[in-house]
């Protein structure tokens, strides 16, 4: 691969989402979506969390959920932004990515692409294109909540930045295996639509047959790995190692990728 | 000359389909090859096969030593595959300039060369445009101009003219001839008397089926021929050809079109058919010397 021309073509993902008028449409949408998450949740969860009044409801309710953790943070709008975006980020990233290559292969576009870059340049060039947006969009709106936090408590800041870079690496690992998901479905679906209706029997139908194989076959448990996302609900109160919070999503990147490349190698455009 | 494209054995099957059927070939570097045949015949298939969009079932194809679709090929081989578009959403030459610096141009050679290449198609005034805002001919245009981007030393164009009006048709026709001395072109088109004018070697598919024609006429030693076309139909054409001295038959091969062949000799032959066309009152439309192109893929008798 070509690392010259990989860049090229994840360059042009970024334009193609901040230069062209369905992509600025996209990223309104997003933005719309995530000034009422700042405005109401996270701005509120300063009073909220560090009220007495309900302090005791939270503990219950937080730890019930394994989120005690959070609740040990004294940056709250952060403990909140986490929460929201570790679930919301993967699922938007299902939509945002879901035309990688599909329209192009369409429209004939990719025809004339493959006569200047191999397909595995175009497939990882895409895919790192997707990441550059995601982490773009990850770090303006931790750098909203930082702000917003920094307006209710100055002092918070300083701790506040290390934790926030931490969170930025863990959300971005996150939301990789959910790319590599979509480019691999990206390989044989017809459309955008199409790869995104994959993406969602992937999950749901996918689901309930594991759950059903394991519940028959318990030793098959492993068969959940699988899965982009499995780690969430572990990593969402701050439990998962780092075998778990990033071994497990990079890997499951690397394989979906693996197989994306062999599929796309293979097929005719 | 040095072989661009060779291929042995090839075969191409969708399903129980056969698309391709055991074909052989060799492409030089030089004049346009043309491709030709009917709907359905494999022509797309052979432009894909080549272009590397697809894999052959069997055989082995070579462009220019590499397997098609490998890396030693990026800005060798251009193409423009039958009904591909550019990207609605971006200019006409942002797309240009970003395909040339995936050819290896920097940001302002790839601005250069996609303003050249608009120019060579007459879209010079219409760069900064996105492709929905142009006219169909104009699009097939921009897409036969990222064919031109750099120095490419092959281009196969698929249909190049279908759709475009006839000034455009004959621009691009124009345009293949003049720099035919820079990249062997590959024009695949339903235009016979279009590929006669600019082609050597013709590639015949008909259902997978290749064979090989030349487009300036098939000549034995002895047996020459000429093409007539008269501008209306006369009676008896075919038995007054046949009374001129030296000729060995004469067939109407279309309405108001004759083939005659002859034996060559010292007298110039065209030169009496020409009197004979004079004597007899025919108007004729063109002769030509030897077999149309299309007479030699049609009409084989």
């Amino acid at each position: 691969m070509h690392p010259k021309r990989v860049a090229h073509i994840a360059g042009f993902e970024l334009v193609r989402l901040f230069l062209t008028k369905r992509g600025l449409l996209s990223v309104g949408a997003f933005l719309i979506c995530w000034l009422l998450i700042l405005r109401y949740p996270i701005a509120e969860s300063g009073t909220l969390l560090s009220s007495t009044e309900f302090a005791g409801f939270f503990d219950s309710v937080f730890g019930a959920i394994g989120l005690s953790k959070l609740l040990t943070w004294a940056e709250s709008e952060l403990a909140v932004y986490w929460l929201i975006a570790l679930y919301s980020f993967p699922s938007f990233c299902l939509f945002l990515s879901s035309d990688q290559n599909v329209g192009d292969k369409q429209r004939g576009t990719l025809r004339f692409l493959t006569l200047r870059a191999s397909r595995s340049e175009i497939l990882f060039g895409r895919f790192l294109g997707q990441v550059l947006i995601l982490a773009l969009l990850i770090l303006f709106t931790l750098g909203a909540t930082l702000a917003v936090l920094s307006f209710r408590d100055p002092s918070l800041f300083a701790t506040a930045l290390p934790r926030s870079l931490s969170l930025f690496a863990y959300l971005l690992i996150s939301v990789l295996p959910f790319i590599a998901l979509m480019g691999f479905f990206n390989t044989f679906a017809g459309t955008a639509r199409s790869a995104f209706v994959f993406a969602v029997l992937f999950f749901a139908g996918g689901g309930i047959l594991v759950s059903l194989v394991v519940w028959q076959i318990p030793a098959l448990g492993f068969l959940n790995l699988a899965f982009p996302g499995y780690q969430l609900d572990q990593m969402a109160g701050q439990n998962a190692g780092a075998l778990l919070g990033i071994g497990l999503p990079l890997g499951q990147t690397f394989i979906l990728l693996l197989l994306a490349q062999r599929v796309f190698a293979r097929s005719a455009l | 000359m040095s072989s661009l494209i060779s291929a042995s054995g090839l075969s191409k099957n969708y399903g129980d389909k056969l698309a391709l059927d055991n074909i052989s070939f060799e492409i030089n570097e030089g004049a346009p090859v043309a491709l030709v045949g009917p709907n359905g015949a494999g022509k797309t298939t052979l432009f894909s096969l080549m272009c590397g969009y697809i894999f052959p079932s069997a055989g082995e194809l070579q462009i220019l030593g590499n397997k098609p679709g490998s890396r030693q090929l990026f800005g060798q081989l251009a193409a423009l595959p039958q009904d591909a578009q550019l990207d609605p959403r971006f200019s006409i030459s942002h797309q240009l300039t970003f395909y040339g610096q995936l050819q290896g141009l920097s940001k302002s050679e790839a601005n250069k060369e996609s303003e050249r290449v608009l120019e060579l198609v007459g879209l010079s005034d219409v760069l900064k445009q996105k492709p929905m805002d142009l006219s169909h001919g104009m699009r097939k245009r921009a897409t036969i101009a990222q064919a031109l981007l750099g120095k490419p030393r092959i281009v196969m164009l698929d249909e190049a003219t279908a759709g475009l009006d006839p000034i455009h048709a004959r621009e691009v026709r124009e345009l293949v001839s003049a720099l035919s001395s820079e990249a062997t072109f590959i024009l695949s088109s339903h235009d016979l008397s279009e590929l006669e004018r600019l082609c050597g070697q013709v590639l015949h598919l008909d259902q997978g089926v290749l064979t090989e024609h030349s487009a300036q006429s098939r000549v034995s030693d002895n047996t020459h021929f000429f093409t007539l076309q008269l501008n209306q139909s006369y009676p008896n054409v075919e038995q007054v050809l046949q009374q001129l001295q030296n000729v060995n038959r004469v067939y109407m091969s279309q309405s108001k079109e004759y083939v005659v062949e002859y034996q060559k000799s010292d007298s110039a032959f065209d030169i009496s058919l020409l009197e004979c066309c004079h004597e007899q009152g025919w108007q004729y439309r063109q002769l030509i010397n030897g077999h149309t192109l299309e007479n030699q893929i049609f009409h084989k008798r």
